[in-house]
């Protein structure tokens, strides 16, 4: 299948922009992190089915790593410091210990000349954002509208029904008077960066699709900031693959589907604004897998096991850092991302344990 | 319930334990009367296995484990000593040799289990009945892929859920082996409270999440103030073991202490159980093989709702506080579900020594006529011939009956 694939993507090869073609500007990296997704329900015979846009839009140009493997903790904090790092981490579930290296954004604004403004942490993940690294801006979306909508049902607000115009502006009112008591950390804090928020905010919930996700609001949150601030660097977490927490495969599925049609929507936006446009790698990984069907943990609930289920992902390139499209089949590691992802920013990573990863244009 | 003394553990066997399994042991012998024979058995067994080896038989066999535990830095672990908390838990999960420690506690148990064998009851034929419920988009969907592979599909006379009560009767009716004890007979572990109408047999075990709902909402408030650390999950999950649920719970499981720890343990182990009736069937499903082990098992599943816009972004909270949009059943959801949970209901009892190749299993569903039967080789000359594809819920019972009792 994944030789189908990586024929399909030759025939794309002549769609992709040529060297000259490329505007003049800023380099710029987009990271997307995926929660616990297993081959079975993506990259495989049967699970294609749930990531059409992924498999059929985006593997054509991307650069394709089958086997990338996290050879941590299988837990979402010490995965997202781990590829943010470029080292393995053991830290707390909670994220209440710091990374021991650090991270990719301290790189970019130490050695790169990068300003907090060029540096954008989107996530649903609140701990992992406690010790991301100084200067960089974090907005916790889902936290936003989790702490909204906790308001509005614990009776903490005015407002007293779940409606979407009450979630919009108890978020708005958030937003406004009190978003680091939520855990947001703005040091880039402006009018021009409120503006942004907020119309990210607006596009959420007075948009023709009538969103309500926690992944969606992200999605556009993170698409306003680039939008109006074009940072060099944004990170960004999808976390509704883990409803499979709960048991609920269709969900967990339909979270699936969910984070691959958002992967393509920011596809085409950064191939339609003209700040990203022919300069930008955006880079796709699942945290982990799950673990197998018939583990004593329970399958695709939990992501525990020490298995090449849960441990062996995958990871898609597109861009600027694809030279061509093609399916890389050595196995590689997650904590390869960070020195590789610094070099395309002329920045030695050195305290990261993982390799660069040659097959990107550096 | 029959009272047995809790085994005695010498101070000198307690000493040459590995560090990691003490919490563990204490919070069995602590609760021993909570456990249920089939868990009690192997314990007491395993103890008197270890009581009796040779001094350096016995470091021989935990080597391993203390090899890999003094690697592990466990200098900050603070394991309580009465149960394993989730800190310690978490400390130990997050060493690079966790994997490797693993692998040598398995390694130690199949040694130890190799030896001391198997009890009658353990070795007893077996029957799990997993059954869907009506209303589900069955026409749209191919049923069980996987486990067919497994089976037979036979047609019945009438849907199955006409006869659903009665083989389930017949089932908790039937003789006990001699010597067991009744909560090793028949559970019935289901989403509404479809079977409660059997609650006077006495050696069925029936937990409904309908009828569980004041204990859940309690558990699933609780949870829901957890705030985000270890130390404050550790304090509510103590909290939530010395909550007394008796007044939450009605009929069996308010009298018999065992069913209340067993319904404690099980909201308090996730997967969904507190949140998703079908999550509570297919997780308590694999808790009771595990732990009680009972003969006979009927998952009855059911439809659960679609979440809705906002409440499901806090899936502890109520879901219908201050929300406007109404329930709304989802089958198509509620069908994904259960054909995955099936799935892991059969794969938890095949991966459980008791249950692998001594159990019988039907799938049905209450709108089809169609069933599948997967049975293991000791069952075949017991089962319809090849030719046989239509049976009646009657045939269903005198396989059922005789592949149980004959022990």
């Amino acid at each position: 299948m994944l030789r189908l694939g990586a024929l399909a993507a030759a025939d794309h090869v002549a769609a992709l922009p040529r060297p000259e073609d490329k505007p003049p500007g800023k380099r710029k990296v987009v990271i997307v992190t995926l929660g616990g997704i297993r081959r079975q329900e993506s990259f495989s015979l049967e699970g294609t089915a749930n990531i059409p846009h992924l498999y059929r839009d985006l593997l054509p140009k991307a650069l394709f790593y089958p086997y990338v493997m996290n050879e941590g903790v299988t837990a979402h904090v010490n995965t997202i410091s781990s590829i943010l790092t470029g080292a393995w981490q053991q830290l707390d579930d909670w994220g209440k210990q710091a990374p021991r290296q650090p991270t990719l954004f301290w790189y970019l604004q130490k050695h790169a000349g990068l300003s907090p403004i060029d540096t954008w942490v989107v996530t649903s993940n609140k701990a992992v954002t406690r010790n991301i690294g100084l200067g960089t801006n974090v907005i916790l979306s889902k936290q936003l509208m989790v702490e909204a909508v906790e308001r509005i049902i614990l009776g903490q607000s005015r407002r007293r029904m779940l409606t979407r115009d009450n979630v919009y502006e108890e978020m708005k009112a958030i937003v406004l008077a009190e978003y680091e008591r939520i855990g947001w950390a703005v040091p880039s804090m402006n009018p021009l960066v409120m503006d942004a928020l907020l119309a990210g905010l607006t596009e959420f919930f007075t948009g023709p699709e009538g969103l309500t996700g926690g992944d969606e609001l992200t999605f556009v949150m993170a698409r306003e900031v680039m939008r109006r601030l074009a940072p060099a660097c944004v990170v960004m977490n999808f976390s509704g693959v883990e409803v499979a927490h709960s048991g609920t495969y269709s969900l967990h599925l339909a979270g699936i589907r969910n984070e691959d049609e958002l992967c393509y929507k920011l596809w085409q936006f950064l191939e339609s604004d003209s700040n990203y446009k022919g300069r930008t790698t955006l880079v796709i990984l699942p945290e982990f897998g799950r673990d197998p069907d018939g583990s004593t943990t329970n399958g695709f609930f939990n992501h525990r096991t020490d298995t090449k289920v849960c441990r062996l992902s995958w990871m898609m390139v597109l861009g600027e850092a694809v030279r061509e499209p093609r399916v890389e089949e050595r196995l590689v590691r997650q904590i390869d991302v960070v020195p590789t992802v610094g070099t395309l920013f002329g920045v030695d990573a050195r305290q990261a344990e993982g390799r660069r990863l040659d097959e990107f244009a550096l | 319930m029959r009272s047995e003394p809790r085994p005695v553990i010498g101070k000198e066997l307690l000493a040459k334990l590995p560090r990691t399994f003490l919490p563990v042991l204490n919070d069995y012998l602590r609760q021993w009367d909570l456990l249920f024979p089939a868990e009690r058995r192997p314990i007491r067994a395993t103890l008197d296995y270890l009581a009796q080896l040779a001094p350096a038989e016995f470091d021989a066999l935990v080597a391993p484990i203390k090899r890999v535990e003094s690697q592990m830095d466990l200098s900050g672990w603070r394991a309580g000593t009465e149960h394993l908390t989730i800190e310690a838990t978490s400390v130990l999960a997050r060493s690079p040799r966790y994997p490797e420690w693993r692998a040598e506690v398995a390694r130690l148990f199949e040694r130890i289990n190799a030896v001391i064998g198997e009890s009658p009851y353990a070795r007893s034929g077996k029957l799990i009945v997993s059954l869907l419920p009506a209303g589900l988009p069955l026409a749209t969907e191919p049923l069980w892929p996987r486990l067919a592979r497994h089976g037979r599909w036979f047609e019945l006379e009438r849907p199955f859920g006409e006869d659903g009560l009665r083989l389930v009767r017949a089932l908790a009716e039937r003789k006990p082996l001699e010597g067991s004890d009744p909560v090793e007979h028949t559970w019935v572990i289901e989403s509404e409270a479809r079977f409660a109408g059997l609650a006077d047999c006495p050696n069925l075990t029936v937990l409904s999440y309908e009828a569980l709902a004041p204990a859940r909402n309690q558990f699933r408030r609780r949870m829901n103030e957890i705030e985000k650390d270890l130390r404050s999950a550790d304090e509510t999950f103590d909290s939530l073991r010395n909550l007394k649920i008796e007044f939450l719970l009605s009929g069996p499981p308010e009298k018999d202490a065992r069913l209340r720890e067993f319904i404690r343990n099980l909201f308090l182990s996730g997967n969904g159980a507190v949140l998703f009736n079908n999550s509570f069937v297919q997780w308590g499903a694999h808790e009771a093989l595990r732990r009680a082990q009972p003969q006979a098992l009927v998952c009855a599943f059911g439809i659960r709702h679609k979440l809705k816009p906002f409440s499901s972004l806090v899936l502890f909270e109520d879901q219908n506080r201050a929300n406007p949009v109404p329930d709304t059943p989802d089958p198509a959801g509620s069908l994904a579900d259960i054909q995955v949970l099936c799935d892991y209901v059969y794969l938890g009892a095949q991966g459980l020594e008791s249950y692998r190749d001594r159990t019988l299993y039907l799938f049905a569903a209450a709108d089809s006529e169609m069933l599948l039967l997967i049975a293991p080789p000791a069952a075949g000359a017991k089962l319809p011939g090849r030719g046989v594809s239509r049976i009646k819920a009657d045939d269903l019972i005198q396989i059922a009956l005789p592949w149980l009792e004959a022990g």
